[in-house]
């Protein structure tokens, strides 16, 4: 875990907020462009009483599990397949793989409109997409990048293929499986809130977008703010749990 | 292939370990600046390790030790001959002999206890009888009150005697040892002797114990199997008549270890010419000093 932060790093932000809440009040920046903080917390506090801002978070989490579940149900047995058993074949196929890796998710959005319709599909098909190939390469890679000696010695022990995945080479590539499922869930993130804000009617994205287009300037500002807030605690989500699971890891 | 003859599936014998007639050879691939050829990393290795004995095979680097150990274990095949325990032909790995790496190859995920478990979790056996074992094995290498603590919480040493505890838990007759105190200091390496020579007394188990070290060799064992490299050949067995039980802190003072120790030197000195200049000029006694007790 990052090391504990002292209470100096919380001053910028008090210091920020405190003047950005003045320059408007005092006429040095325009309100219109720059609301003050007061003014953000009180919109959220009147979407929060109308039960709008709970749907729409809900509904953007909810579409990032989905996605990040499904890739990892998908991901992980097919790294395991490859990387252990077939591990020539896998080198074979690892150019195309990181061509997949490398496209875009949110270019591949409007042949997901195409295929899925603007429905809830096509949010889970770009979200899918994000977290399939940074999972499956780690899963590769924690595969084949197990210890040799413990396959050895599980070996020469007459442990049988079952043992052998199940005592040696799952908790020896947990640690690379969890960072693929990080990088994916970031990555993934930051594409649904795009994808919400083309093709949606709820959600954070869509939020953004909606409040853009009614110049709600305060609840455009909200928006983005609860973005970065759930992003950040997502990942500390995803760093907790990984810590909890492999806590033998050293530091 | 050449050599290929039929082995009998099993034999008449008294030894614990017989290995009849052990040829490996690799077939290495053609390089940039060499062409294909064959390499022998051991050539017609016959060795008998009586019951509850303790042998020590000693050699440098490229003689094939850790190849033969391999084939001990089961992992590797052979090119011809074959290795029998209890006069079965052994065709596999399996639950009879027990090995310590080098490399500790301790789980990182497991706790001191679940790794000693390891082998029993293979072999079904019950948790409870689990826990009895390891817990017996735990204190005989001396770990008590670190049944819970995590590999990297452990020194080098420490983490050696949890790989022992580990391959004496599901009771193999045999325990077959690569090398495993090359990567502790010089002192941990002695006490870790001791010890080793303490369990081997207390459980009279048949040990076959694998080193680069003369001064190591010559205290451990029974017999030393001097080993010569390219192509791996037993030079010779020397017996090892030092009084037991051994102490570092006298038994490597006594005249006679100096003596013993000083003729494998010489056996692995005179080696046979071809194999001197394979080992890229470098002397056989440089590259495996007696001085290097390490």
């Amino acid at each position: 875990m990052a090391e504990r932060r002292s209470g100096i790093d919380y001053y910028g932000v008090a210091v920020l907020l405190i003047l950005w809440e003045l320059a408007p009040r005092l006429g040095w920046i325009d309100s219109q462009f720059f609301p003050a903080p007061s003014a953000i917390f009180a919109e959220g506090a009147k979407l929060w009483a109308d039960g709008t801002l709970v749907l729409h978070i809900t509904v953007s989490l909810k579409r990032t599990f989905l996605g990040l579940l499904g890739a990892t149900a998908l991901a992980v047995p097919l790294g395991f397949v490859l990387g252990g058993w077939f591990p020539r074949f896998t080198r074979f196929l690892s150019p195309l793989l990181n061509l997949f890796g490398q496209i875009n998710a949110f270019s591949l959005f409007p042949l997901f409109v195409l295929f899925f319709g603007i429905g809830e599909l096509a949010k889970f098909s770009i979200i899918f997409w994000s977290c399939l190939w940074p999972i499956l390469f780690t899963t590769i890679a924690g595969v084949q990048g197990v210890e040799p000696l413990f396959i050895k010695l599980a070996r020469s022990m007459g442990g049988g293929r079952g043992a052998l995945l199940v005592k040696v080479l799952i908790p020896g590539a947990l640690p690379s499986i969890f960072t693929g499922v990080r990088i994916g869930a970031t990555v993934a993130f930051l594409m649904l809130i795009a994808a919400e804000m083309i093709g949606a009617s709820s959600g954070l994205g869509w939020l953004v977008h909606n409040s853009s287009v009614n110049y709600i300037i305060p609840r455009l500002y909200l928006a983005a703010l609860l973005i970065a807030l759930l992003g950040t605690m997502l990942n500390y989500s995803l760093h907790w749990l990984e810590n909890h699971l492999i806590h033998w890891k050293t530091s | 292939m050449a050599g290929v003859v039929d082995v009998p599936q099993q034999i008449q014998t008294d030894a614990k370990i017989v290995v009849k007639a052990i040829t490996s050879v690799f077939h290495l691939k053609k390089t940039r600046t060499e062409p294909a050829r064959e390499f022998i990393a051991l050539k017609e290795i016959n060795l008998e390790v009586k019951k509850g004995e303790f042998l020590v095979l000693v050699g440098p680097s490229g003689c094939g030790k850790s190849t033969l150990l391999d084939i001990l274990t089961g992992l590797a095949q052979p090119t011809s001959g074959a290795v029998y325990i209890d006069g079965n032909k052994v065709t596999g790995p399996a639950l009879d002999r027990g090995i310590v790496l080098q490399g500790y190859a301790l789980f990182p995920w497991r706790t001191v206890r679940q790794n000693v478990e390891f082998g029993l979790e293979i072999k079904k056996v019950p948790k409870r009888e689990r826990r009895a074992i390891s817990d017996n094995f735990i204190h005989l290498v001396g770990l008590d009150g670190f049944a819970d603590r995590f590999p990297h919480e452990l020194s080098g040493g420490m983490k050696q005697r949890v790989a022992i505890a580990r391959a004496l838990a599901y009771d193999p007759e045999v325990l077959l040892m690569d090398e495993p105190f090359a990567a502790v200091d010089a002192q941990t390496r002695e006490s870790l002797q001791d010890e080793l020579l303490r369990i081997w007394e207390a459980t009279g188990k048949t040990i076959l114990f694998v080193t680069h070290s003369i001064e190591e060799a010559v205290f451990l064992g029974d017999r030393v199997a001097v080993l010569t490299p390219n192509p791996g050949t037993l030079r010779e067995i020397v017996k090892i008549d030092l009084p037991r039980p051994r102490h570092n802190s006298d038994t490597r003072s006594s005249a006679e270890f100096g003596w013993i120790r000083r003729k494998i030197w010489e056996l692995l000195q005179n080696a046979p010419h071809e194999s001197r200049h394979h080992l890229n000029a470098v002397p056989v006694a440089e590259a495996i000093s007696p001085t290097a007790s390490l």
